[in-house]
């Protein structure tokens, strides 16, 4: 353990250092543009990322201030973002949901539009090397024009609309100004989205205190046997890496866990129907057709590159967090973490392209217990505060 | 005991009795009303003359636009079975309910989606409704709540239930209180699991969908659906959702009508949508309908004094989600009608045993049905076909009409068809009566 002790100093005196440099700047700037504590302790955050986090990535043309923070928060919660003033970012990425919906398996957009995919979390958001379960764009800042232009999501017409409807807002008079030096367009507007997005980090978990901060008592042993678990017999570590001095729990890879597959090719006669707690009945598909439009079809990565080979392939996401944003997976399909643990244990779902690493596993109920209890040491402290955060500006109209 | 008549109702029947004898003119005697609005309206002393439509703008059909439809349903009219006016709102809100202030004299139509209200004048021309005025604050007056369903007149107040908030989407959600000139009253919100409010009961939901009175016992009533997620999603998309159908309301609340508060929530699993109370001087309850689970719920007040809520019958095969929606009581309170949505019928239930109902009728109304309105007297009937934009059917069984029928105590026989889709107007939600005699005398 003397290794993890020296680290442990030694990042300790970095993150002393970069939190006073951090403070500091924060308050000057603060002192002159009347941003608020949220703001300041925003900052702070990515200057010194919790315990179990690595640096953040913050791109050189878009450093990270008070002021821009406070904007990207308010854009980040406005309803009046969208066409008909019905959603914000927040109403799929709600802070009170581990900043998702655990009400769906996947989101309704503009005049309750079906989307495919279930919303990912954005805590944490900043480590993402690739967004979106296909991996399809690269930027936080680039990000944003997916959701405010698609039309099953906020459904504006154009960056313009978007600009104009913002132009229009009194209580947006001077914001973009005070952040970025001059009015909104679409690049500031990207860069005050990326900014408060960036600033959403969890972790200093039990499991992190347990395994980087050197606290043997921060997990039961329960979990502990999980994360054994996770790094030796099940093998999830080999795809939801866990660095030496902090983990994210993905690979940034994609990988055909089965998912994808399963549901593109299902041909059950029914659905299970929950009709009051604990009441169930099958309900036909061809009812179910009855009432509602044909389901997209998802082929994962491929619709991307065209390349045969990665029909099925998403992202490998982080687990941190993760038992604050249920449901699971790139379409939602399973409920909770036994869910998934058993999933994994069954080998996912065979089929020629499954990922080698994906293989029955095994497990005892006592193993899969562990499992379940070692992720779910994975949520971060101080999420009420990223919560009081984001509520801590309207939601527009 | 005592007398169960308080002096409230009985305010309420001379002063109806009196508009009736002033107003009873030309038309005939004073003795038709739709069955299911506040005590608190004027009655229409005779044969209703126009049916307002709120319906949906539909994508692909006319200007796609929300608007208010009105249909002549007087007899022998030139007219008779036809839409003479139609007022467009502008955009698509997800039209639903509305209802009239207690003076009859506006009427006021809720957007479930972006929770705008529309306010039509509908005395000035009760052929011809007028929007006079839109009120587009909402969730910011309310604080937070979402999703105007219910209108309901109070004493100069209209009583609004939002189905959803502003936060998340989700099903929390309050009753929001304005006057009848538009200004914002009051929220009260729903008891939910963190919070009961005093309510006494099994835990609640916070979820909310109907509201109504019975001023002689100082009670009021409200029921739950779901939040806009869910009522705004595709309905096919929602049953192979299990999160989503695990956001359904459970829960009936019982409230002190005077003072606002909560005080007790019934367990009335599988969304309660509709109540209705009975009429009587001496009938104590009311009755609601569970969409999911296909049950006619009786809520009472039981010998002791208690309210009690128990599932008093089985509305089709609940194995096959018939989904009850609207329902219409007589005004003797003996029969209760009971749209199911999916198989498109309309049943008719022997109540007057309230706690043993027993369906007597049913007839096929269209591919769809939602919404049901008689007459005071239970011979009219008219019906509608669409239960939410993205809940109604696909394709050809996607019908949207109007239908008009008598009811002879044995059958419903024909009468008109406005086709909603032919006609260009979109999809046909809730109907109420109109007519000139109200505003004459
Ligand atoms: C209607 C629901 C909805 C709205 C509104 C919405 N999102 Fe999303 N968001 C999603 C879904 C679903 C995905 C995943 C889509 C995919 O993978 O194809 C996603 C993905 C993302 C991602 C990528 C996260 C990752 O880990 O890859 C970010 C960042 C994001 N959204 C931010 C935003 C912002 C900023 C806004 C507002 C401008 C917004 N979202 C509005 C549903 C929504
Ligand atoms: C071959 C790489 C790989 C391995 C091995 C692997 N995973 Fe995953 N994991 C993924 C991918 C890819 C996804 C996303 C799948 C999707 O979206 O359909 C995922 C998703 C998950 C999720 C859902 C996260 C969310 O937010 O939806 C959990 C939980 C999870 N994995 C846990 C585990 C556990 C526990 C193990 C070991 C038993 C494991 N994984 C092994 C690649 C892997």
């Amino acid at each position: 353990m003397t290794g993890l002790s020296n680290r442990r100093a030694r990042i300790g005196r970095l993150l002393a250092f970069l939190l006073t440099l951090a403070a500091a700047m924060a308050i000057a700037s603060a002192a002159a543009n009347g941003a608020d504590d949220h703001d300041r302790r925003a900052v702070a955050r990515i200057a010194a990322p919790p315990l179990g986090l690595p640096p953040v990535p913050v791109p050189a043309d878009n450093p990270v201030t008070a002021e821009k923070v406070a904007l990207g928060r308010k854009l980040f919660m406005d309803r009046r973002l969208s066409r008909n003033s019905t959603m914000s970012c927040a109403m799929c990425h709600i802070p009170e949901q581990g900043f998702t919906n655990n009400e769906l398996k996947t989101p309704v957009g503009v005049e309750g539009r079906s989307l495919r995919r279930n919303a990912p979390t954005i805590l944490n958001v900043a480590y993402a090397r690739a967004m979106f379960h296909d991996a399809r764009d690269d930027f936080l800042e680039t990000q944003v024009f997916g959701p405010l232009l698609a039309r099953v999501e906020m459904a504006n017409p154009s960056v313009g609309a978007v600009l104009a409807t913002i132009r229009g807002l009194d209580d947006y008079a001077g914001l973009f100004e005070r952040a970025f030096g001059g009015p909104a367009n679409a690049h500031t507007l990207g860069q005050a989205l990326a900014t408060y997005q960036r600033t959403v980090l969890a972790a200093n978990t039990p499991f992190d205190r347990w395994y980087y901060g050197g606290d043997q008592d921060a997990i039961s042993p329960r979990a502990a046997a999980g994360f054994e678990l996770f790094t030796g017999k099940a093998g999830c570590s080999a795809c939801h890496l866990v660095g030496e001095e902090s983990a994210l729990f993905t690979d940034h890879g994609l990988h055909d866990t089965g998912v994808g597959y399963a549901r593109e090719t299902a041909s059950d006669e029914s659905v299970m129907v929950e009709i009051a707690p604990g009441v169930s009945v099958p309900v036909a598909r061809a009812v179910i057709r009855s009432v509602g439009l044909p389901p997209e079809k998802d082929l994962g990565r491929l619709e991307v590159t065209d390349d045969p080979d990665d029909l099925y392939k998403y992202r490998t996401p982080s687990l941190r967090n993760v038992a604050l944003t249920a449901p699971y997976m790139h379409d939602g399909s399973l409920q909770t973490l036994t869910d998934v643990v058993r999933f994994y244990d069954r080998g996912g779902v065979p089929h020629d392209g499954l990922d080698p690493l994906i293989e029955p596993l095994g497990l005892r109920d006592d193993e899969v217990a562990a499992l379940v209890a070692f992720l779910e040491s994975l949520t971060g402290e101080a999420i009420d505060d990223l919560i009081a955060d984001a509520r801590s500006v309207g939601v527009g109209g | 005991m005592r007398h169960p008549m308080s002096r409230g109702l009985l305010a309420a029947f001379v002063f109806a009795g009196a508009v009736a004898v002033t107003a009873a003119g030309p038309i005939g005697p004073a003795r038709a009303d739709e069955t299911c609005q506040s005590p608190y309206l004027p009655k229409i002393t005779g044969q209703e003359e126009f049916l307002y439509v709120w319906t949906l703008g539909m994508e692909g059909v006319g200007d796609q636009s929300d608007k208010l439809v009105t249909i002549d349903v007087r007899p022998g009219s030139a007219t008779y079975g036809k839409v003479i006016a139609k007022v467009s709102v502008g955009g698509r809100h997800e039209a639903h309910h509305a209802g009239f202030t207690d003076d009859r004299r506006f009427f006021w139509a809720g957007g479930l989606d972006d929770s705008m209200i529309f306010i039509f004048d509908v005395h000035s021309d009760p052929s011809r409704p007028k929007l006079v005025k839109t009120i587009d604050t909402f969730v910011k007056d309310s604080g937070g709540v979402v999703g105007p369903h219910t209108f309901y007149a109070l004493p100069g107040r209209m009583m609004i239930t939002g189905l959803s908030n502003a936060n998340d989407h989700g099903g929390k959600s309050a009753l929001v209180e304005y006057t009848n000139d538009g200004l914002f009253v009051a929220t009260h919100w729903v008891p939910d699991g963190k919070d009961m409010r005093g309510a006494t009961g099994n835990g609640a939901d916070g979820y909310n969908y109907d509201v109504r009175v019975l001023p002689r016992k100082n009670v009021m009533l409200s029921s739950s659906f779901t939040g806009w997620s869910n009522y705004m999603m595709d309905f096919g998309k929602m049953l192979a959702d299990e999160a989503a159908m695990k956001r359904f309301g459970q829960t009936v609340t019982l409230w002190n009508l005077h003072t606002r508060q909560p005080r007790k929530v019934f367990t009335v699993p599988g969304a309660p949508l509709e109540i209705r109370w009975a009429w009587g001087p001496n009938h104590n309850y009311a009755f609601t309908t569970a969409a999911l689970t296909s049950k006619l719920w009786l809520i009472y007040e039981d010998d002791a004094g208690q309210w009690q809520a128990k599932a008093v019958a089985d509305i089709g095969d609940p194995a096959k989600i018939p989904l009850p929606v609207d329902i219409s009581i007589s005004s003797d309170d003996r029969h209760l009608w009971i749209d199911t949505f999916m198989d498109g019928t309309a049943r008719l239930f022997d109540i007057s045993d309230p706690h043993n109902p027993k369906e007597v009728y049913q007839k096929k109304i269209g591919a769809q049905l939602n919404m049901v309105s008689q007459s005071w007297d239970g011979k009219r009937l008219y019906f509608t076909s669409s239960l939410l934009a993205n809940w109604d059917k696909q394709g050809n069984d996607n019908e949207q009409f109007l239908k008009a029928y008598t009811w002879d105590g044995k059958q419903l026989t024909h009468k008109f068809t406005v086709d909603f889709r032919k006609e260009n107007l979109g999809r046909s939600h809730i109907m109420r009566f109109g007519a000139r005699s109200l505003y004459s005398g």
